[in-house]
């Protein structure tokens, strides 16, 4: 009787330390998972940013001067452009 | 024999007291006992709340999920605002250590003067200062990589207008704090900046989260804007008002562009403007959005709505002959008079050569009420319908009150202001064949309901005057374009200034639709107080007109509706 009684004492003791450490195994897991979101939102952040720059190097005003002086581009008139009609080909 | 002790049994040990006594102390050890077991029950399990509480202060935080602001979109998706992170600096005054020379380093990082960083530094009583807001990341690092004890950084958002100035007056732009205070940003305040959501969680020694509490209130984001602006047409439209007001000393100038079919608008800008992200020594002549907030007398531009109603009255036909001969006419003891004396005129030409004796005739064989009907269903006196703050309704006197000459002179535009908003909108009548649209600034796909105010065939009656008014012979040649065909209405007004008119201050404004059969567009420009002694609407507004129609329809894929002559070298070898 008595050797049942330390086995399962030993197994309530094993099973309590077990269990302190998947608490602690879970809290650790639970920081790593925090730390990856905040990285997520610091990405997210800075993909906002980098859309918002890249507009700001596309602005029109940008793109006309760049297209007129580095690309001697003239705006586009009527005159030398040839217009298609959708489905009016043979 | 040698004397041992048996200690077992010692004479000494033999206890000489009563039992009772050792019960005694046994049973106040067990109450002591006792008594811990219960005060340990009442502080763990049955009135923990306080020490629950006491623990919770010391691990649990309740931290702010900021909601993202939307973003406002122009009509193909484009930016025109957009929150980016930005980091701001504070101190605690008392903590901070005063390091002469970390401290300067400091202010030329943040671009300030010392004195007034210490300045901010001085009252030690605060625990909290913001040293800088929203400066860029890498200047937070540096200046964070100076070490000095008491400062830190934290993470706030800022707008980016990628436009700049070109759409400034319609995005608006937001405070500090991320809130709308101008144009749509605070038009639409509520829908933009989203709801915080909440998490309580607790954390650990080293401040790391390490449980959730209770279940997150997760942040509602902004709801992103789409404008029916097109950026291109917006900043193109800019370009060229801004050269015009430049090239003409003016003090300022509107221009809006319509789309016919939707009612969206298309570009609304105005100079002199602003750059929403450098907002410093702003003037209020930079932040009016004149187009909506100004008005003036619209002159000549109104004619077109008198004679639209003379021919929905069935009093005369296009080609009906007035005589306008002396070029004068007196009216309840005024005169009224051309700028030029033209002798019979037909009901068209009076609109083409913008004969103002000719419009009085028609107008005083109608009554002032069919005119008030008329001016107040095309939205004149009426504030338009646009989710926009300060938006001026402009000034239409009730019929009854009109006299006469006040009759004669609202035929052609004086005694009624509007704006030119109101102005480019009621074109709509006849760009969409006598139906009015509703306009919108937030995208929209359908074909827009309008309401029926002119017949259809005295509608294009109009618009075919109006192509007159824009041609060889008219009043606006310059309003021409390369292909397609424009039609529209110059004006020339004189400024009011306390009760009278202003000494050689004018306003110069053109209207118009294109192309003249099948109308997309309305563009309405108008320039303010030319200063170079040129100052007809004809001269200043119309060239605006041209070159934004002209850009307009060829970035809408329109096909140019009227003969031009080919420059293109190189054939196109028709192979599909």
């Amino acid at each position: 009787m008595l050797r049942v009684n330390i086995l399962l004492l030993a197994g309530v003791m094993a099973s309590a330390m077990y269990l302190v450490r998947l608490q602690y195994e879970s809290r650790h897991l639970y920081t790593e998972i925090e730390k990856a979101q905040s990285e997520a939102r610091r990405l997210d952040n800075q993909r906002e940013r980098l859309l918002a720059d890249k507009r700001g190097q596309a602005t029109p005003l940008r793109v006309e001067q760049i297209a007129k002086d580095q690309l001697q581009m003239r705006p586009a008139t009527a005159g030398i452009t040839v217009y298609v009609t959708q489905g009016a080909a043979p | 024999m040698s004397r041992s002790v048996l200690y077992t049994s010692s004479p000494l040990l033999a206890s000489k007291t009563p039992v009772w006594r050792s019960r005694l102390v046994l049973v106040f050890i067990a109450a002591g006992f006792l008594a811990l077991v219960g005060r340990a029950a009442w502080v763990q399990v049955i009135k923990n709340d306080f020490f629950q509480r006491q623990g919770e202060v010391r691990f649990a935080r309740t931290l702010e999920l900021p909601a993202n602001r939307g973003r406002i979109l122009d009509r193909n998706g484009l930016l025109l605002a957009t929150s980016v992170p930005a980091s701001s600096i504070w101190a605690i005054p008392e903590d901070v250590e005063r390091d002469k020379g970390k401290l300067a380093q400091m202010a030329k990082l943040l671009e300030m003067p010392l004195a007034e960083l210490e300045k901010k530094l001085q009252d030690d009583d605060k625990t909290f200062v913001w040293i800088k807001r929203q400066v860029e990341e890498s200047v937070a690092r540096e200046v964070l990589a100076l070490g000095i004890k008491g400062v830190y950084q934290r993470t706030e958002f800022k707008r980016q207008y990628p436009e700049g100035e070109a759409a400034a007056h319609v995005v608006g732009f937001t405070n500090v704090e991320d809130r709308g205070q101008e144009g749509m940003e605070l038009a639409f305040e509520k829908e933009l900046a989203g709801r915080p959501g909440s998490r309580r969680v607790i954390k650990d020694r080293l401040g790391r989260i390490i449980e959730d509490v209770r279940e997150q209130v997760p942040p509602v984001p902004g709801r992103d804007l789409q404008l029916s602006i097109d950026s291109k047409v917006q900043f193109f439209a800019y370009q060229k008002l801004r050269d015009a007001v430049q090239q003409h000393k003016a003090k300022a100038g509107s221009v809006v562009v319509l789309d016919v079919q939707s009612g969206e608008v298309l570009a609304l800008a105005n100079y002199p403007s602003y750059s929403p992200a450098k907002r410093v020594n702003l003037s209020g002549a930079q932040l009016r959005n004149r187009a909506l907030t100004d008005t003036f007398e619209p002159g000549s531009t109104m004619k077109p709505f008198t004679v639209a109603l003379a021919l929905d009255r069935g009093l005369v036909r296009p080609e009906t002959p007035i005589q306008t001969a002396p070029g004068r006419i007196t009216i309840a003891g005024s005169t009224i008079s051309d700028a030029h004396p033209y002798g019979v005129l037909s009901v068209a030409e009076v609109i083409q050569k913008s004969s103002n004796v000719g419009t009085v005739q028609m107008a005083m064989k109608l009554q002032p009420k069919e005119m008030w009907e008329l001016f107040s269903s095309v939205g004149f006196g009426q504030r338009p319908q646009l989710p926009f703050p300060g938006i001026v309704s402009g000034r239409l006197r009730a019929h009854k009150t009109w006299r006469p000459i006040e009759q004669a002179t609202m035929s052609y535009g004086y005694g009624v202001s509007v704006s030119l908003f109101q102005l480019a909108r009621a074109y709509t009548v006849f760009a969409r064949d006598g139906e009015l649209v509703p306009v919108t600034l937030l995208k929209s796909q359908a074909q827009a309901a309008g309401v029926r105010i002119l017949d259809p065939n005295n509608a294009q009656s109009v618009r075919q005057m109006l192509f007159m008014a824009a041609g060889p012979g008219g009043t606006a040649p310059k309003a021409q374009t390369i292909g397609y065909s424009v039609g529209g209405k110059t004006g020339t007004a004189r400024k009011q200034e306390g009760k009278g008119y202003a000494e050689g201050k004018y306003r110069g404004f053109f209207v118009g639709l294109a192309p003249v059969d099948k109308p997309r567009i309305v563009v309405a420009v108008m320039i303010d107080e030319p200063g170079t002694g040129v100052y007809y609407g004809g001269e200043v507004a119309a060239p605006v007109f041209s070159t934004t129609v002209q850009q307009t329809l060829r970035m809408m894929g329109l096909q140019p509706d009227m003969n031009v002559k080919p420059q293109i070298v190189v054939g196109v070898e028709e192979s599909f």
